[in-house]
């Protein structure tokens, strides 16, 4: 077989062989990445897109992360020591650290950093009311002191959701709503601005700066060793194509593969095929609680006795049952509060029952307006089974499909249906967002402040406050275990069940790791 | 013919204001919402309106439109809501593939389309005639995409002899600038090359059928000479026409092709600006596209004094 190599570039190479040659040669050095979406925004207190956050992983580095466990270990910080009175909370940072500018990073970078950071992290601004101040004690050390015991204040600087990165002061004291110009930070690589083309690639280049931690990588914790010269991000939007691009070896590393070419890809030899995030990717129904018929609690838990979460999870991610898993509860499978108390409803499964419920619940023919997403697959697929539930049970489903862009407006929209409102739409969110009661959005039930669906709940918010507020985990168990239960009453949301999302890399890619983020440091190339 | 291309270049002045104002108004008043989009799930409705702000979205109308079009008279297409790049950058960034991926389709058409209806017209009738035909037809029936996918199937994947995605720009090299287009611009191709070459065979068909062409017949000239030197020249403005008006379908064929090559062009910016709301962004590419157009029409306008002596401005 003529090869590709034989027809033109034999011709190419008699043109430019210096630079075919260095292209094999820097080949190694390379690592040749397709994201999960396009890079547009390097900011990643600006934005809570997660190719941001992705990227700002790369050019950033954090005070602490989370381990393979979830465990909070330090990763700037050479550690920290608490008080007795549990008032005040010392950082120390390593030695050694510099920004890709040369410039060292002292604890007045950490401090600003910190300060724009809680501006706009939900879960800090729940911690906030008991942080007195922040503040810088000399180039190494920084405080936080406290009104009160702040037992998740390590949590809130460690986590993977919305995480603290560490920039420059400068740059730091950007207003939080306010976009940052440079992407400069002290992290295992350098973003290379110049070689940015938004839609078509990204690069970072080694820090040779950086100072790994001595520790062997276990999630984002340890040593975030940098094991090659340079990353670049290309973006394909067609999944065929990546598909092809990995299969060719025109690509290393596929962040986010459609799992309807999974089959295809687990057939190459030259590809690895694996759950590399640590969480699966949940399914949410979201009711407009404010209009008929969803404002009636009783109407929108007969919806959920006809929901069975394996019906969704093979929509969006295919028959094989490794591919995705039940979890019949509102915080995430596995994790320490995980619970299903008062979730028999999820567990009836039943459209006959669901029909007679709707009927004892008054249902009276309102029209139902769902909106599902054309161009977000997975949201979609999870749309179109509602769609045809909600059919089944008999209610008068208007199904409108519109762009992510559109949705996102009219979902925030308290109108009637009539005037352009809306009755239930669907989302993903992370494992890691589901978690914990205070950053768990979806079981808010503040109003006019909840997500949008705005339940009002007084019992959850009461709960969820005292999770905050309790002192040892046996606590937070079984307040997790009440609004688990109070969950299910309210059912301002119904738990589809979830999917793993694997990644797709070539089998000559070395030290690739399990994570709760996309991460590249200690991936090499043989 | 100077003072006729100056008053067709004055005349573009109001077509672009047109434009421009029909792009803002759809613009302002389609749905969806940047700031949305910026802020994510977790953001408070407060969150939204602060970055909306922040952006001078929450401007009205009129006052955006007045600043968008002041921007513009001094050659500022504006800034991008989410890359925080100019969007003049950007459009240079994306520029040459699309350029490139056009001229090339448009050559490869011309090429093979003209000499295809040429032939086909000659020899009417005929198999090589319903051949063509029956090409012309496949290429009007089977979509871009498709077409991209079974390309870059057997030559890509299969045979291996060339790359299935991605560019390189022309300094990087003739031929590893070429490598990239080929697939992309036979997938485009396909349908000028129909269109093309059916325009060309019912002109042809029509010159073929004059008295002149009889008389070079029995003055004993060769055939090609017939054919290519007095008929296609006579058939020629229809042909020319056809291209131009081409040129428009071609813009929205190559945001198709460039999402199955991975081509970074202005076609996927497009498509991507759209999705986000990056309204700057949509803003400046369709003005872009609205002045090549408007050129290309005063280009195809002009050609036809080439071809036929008769036309003058």
């Amino acid at each position: 077989m003529i090869q590709r190599r034989g027809v033109l570039a034999a011709t190419a190479v008699g043109v430019a062989a210096p630079s075919v040659v260095g292209a094999q040669g820097g080949a190694q050095r390379l690592l040749r990445v397709i994201p999960q979406a396009n890079l547009t925004s390097l900011d990643p207190v600006w934005t809570t897109a997660v190719v941001t956050r992705n990227n700002a992983f790369m050019v950033f580095d954090q005070i602490c992360a989370q381990d393979s466990k979830g465990e909070i270990r330090p990763q700037m910080a050479e550690g920290w020591s608490l008080a007795d009175d549990r008032l005040s909370l010392t950082f120390t940072l390593r030695e050694g650290l510099v920004f890709h500018d040369g410039q060292k990073v002292t604890s007045r970078d950490v401090v600003a950093s910190i300060k724009r950071w809680s501006r706009r992290d939900p879960f800090m601004q729940v911690l906030q009311p008991s942080v007195a101040e922040v503040e810088a004690m000399d180039d190494r050390r920084f405080r936080f002191r406290l009104h009160r015991p702040v037992p998740l204040l390590l949590q809130a600087l460690g986590q993977t959701q919305f995480p603290c990165f560490v920039m420059p002061e400068r740059i730091a004291s950007t207003d939080a709503f306010t976009q940052i110009r440079e992407a400069v930070g002290s992290g295992p690589f350098r973003f290379l601005a110049n070689e940015w083309n938004p839609g078509q690639r990204a690069v970072w280049a080694k820090h040779d700066g950086y100072v790994p931690r001595q520790e062997p990588v276990d999630g984002l914790a340890g040593g975030r060793t940098p094991r090659i010269e340079r990353v670049e991000w290309t973006i394909i939007t067609d999944p065929a194509t990546s598909a092809n691009a990995m299969t060719l070896g025109e690509q290393d590393y596929w962040e986010y593969p459609l799992h309807d070419l999974l089959p295809v890809m687990r057939r190459s030899r030259d590809l690895v095929v694996e759950q590399r995030l640590l969480d699966g990717t949940y399914g949410i129904a979201r009711f407009n609680t404010l209009q008929p018929p969803f404002n009636n609690p009783a109407i929108r838990r007969a919806v959920a006795m006809a929901v069975n979460q394996r019906d969704y999870m093979t929509a969006v991610a295919g028959s094989d049952p490794q591919g995705w898993g039940v979890c019949e509860g509102v915080f995430t499978c596995g994790t320490p509060l995980a619970n299903e108390a008062g979730s028999e409803i999820l567990k009836t499964h039943n459209v006959e029952r669901a029909r007679a419920a709707l009927r004892e619940a008054g249902y009276n023919n309102e029209k139902v307006v769902l909106i599902a997403p054309s161009d977000y697959p997975q949201i979609n697929a999870l749309s179109l089974v509602t769609a045809d539930l909600l059919q089944r049970i008999g209610m008068n489903l208007e199904l409108v499909s519109a762009d992510w862009g559109t949705l996102i407006q009219r979902r925030a929209s308290k109108e009637p249906v009539e005037r352009g409102g809306w009755s239930i739409v669907h989302t993903t969110a992370s494992g890691q967002s589901l978690t914990m009661p205070v950053f768990h959005l979806f079981l808010r039930a503040n109003g006019a402040n909840a997500w949008f669906g705005w339940p009002d709940d007084a019992e959850i918010e009461r709960l969820r406050t005292a999770w905050v507020n309790s002192d040892s985990p046996e606590e937070g168990r079984t307040i997790a275990e009440q609004l688990n239960r109070r969950a299910m009453e309210v059912m301002a949301y119904i738990p589809l069940g979830y999917y793993w999302q694997p990644s797709a890399w070539r089998r000559n890619l070395t030290g690739v790791f399990r994570t709760p983020a996309t991460v590249f440091w200690n991936i090499g190339k043989s | 013919m100077w003072a006729y291309i100056i008053r067709r270049i004055l005349a573009t002045i109001p077509v672009m204001a047109i434009v421009a104002l029909f792009v803002f108004s759809l613009l302002y008043l389609s749905p969806g919402d940047p700031a949305a989009v910026i802020a994510g799930d977790q953001a408070t409705p407060d969150d939204v309106e602060r970055i909306r702000a922040s952006l001078g979205l929450d401007r009205p109308y009129l006052v955006r439109f007045g600043a968008w079009t002041w921007d513009i008279l001094r050659g500022d297409l504006g800034t991008s809501i989410f890359t925080n790049l100019p969007v003049s950058t950007m459009i240079q960034q994306r520029i040459e593939p699309t350029l490139s991926l056009m001229i090339v389709t448009l050559i490869l058409a011309v090429t093979i389309a003209i000499p295809m209806g040429v032939v086909a017209a000659w020899k009417q009738g005929t198999t090589i005639d319903r051949c063509v035909m029956a090409f012309a037809v496949l290429g009007f029936s089977v979509p871009v995409f498709v077409v991209g996918y079974v390309l870059a199937y057997v030559f890509a994947l299969e045979l291996d002899w060339l790359p299935v995605q991605g560019y390189t720009p022309i300094s990087n090299g003739f031929f590893p600038w070429m490598e990239n287009l080929i697939l992309p611009a036979v997938a485009l191709g396909g349908v000028y090359i129909a269109l093309i070459a059916r325009i060309t065979r019912a002109s042809m068909l029509e010159v073929l059928s004059q008295d002149y062409v009889r008389t070079a017949r029995a003055k004993g000239a060769a055939q090609p000479s017939i054919l290519f030197v007095h008929a296609l020249k006579n058939a020629a403005v229809p042909i020319v026409t056809i291209i131009g008006i081409g040129f428009a379908g071609l813009i929205g064929g190559a945001v198709v092709t460039e999402s199955v090559f991975a081509i970074p062009g202005l076609g996927r910016l497009t498509v991507d600006a759209i999705l986000r709301r990056d309204y700057p962004v949509i803003q400046g590419v369709i003005l872009l596209f609205s002045f090549a157009y408007v050129l290309v029409n005063l280009l195809v306008d002009l050609s036809y004094t080439l071809f036929d002596p008769r036309i003058r401005y």
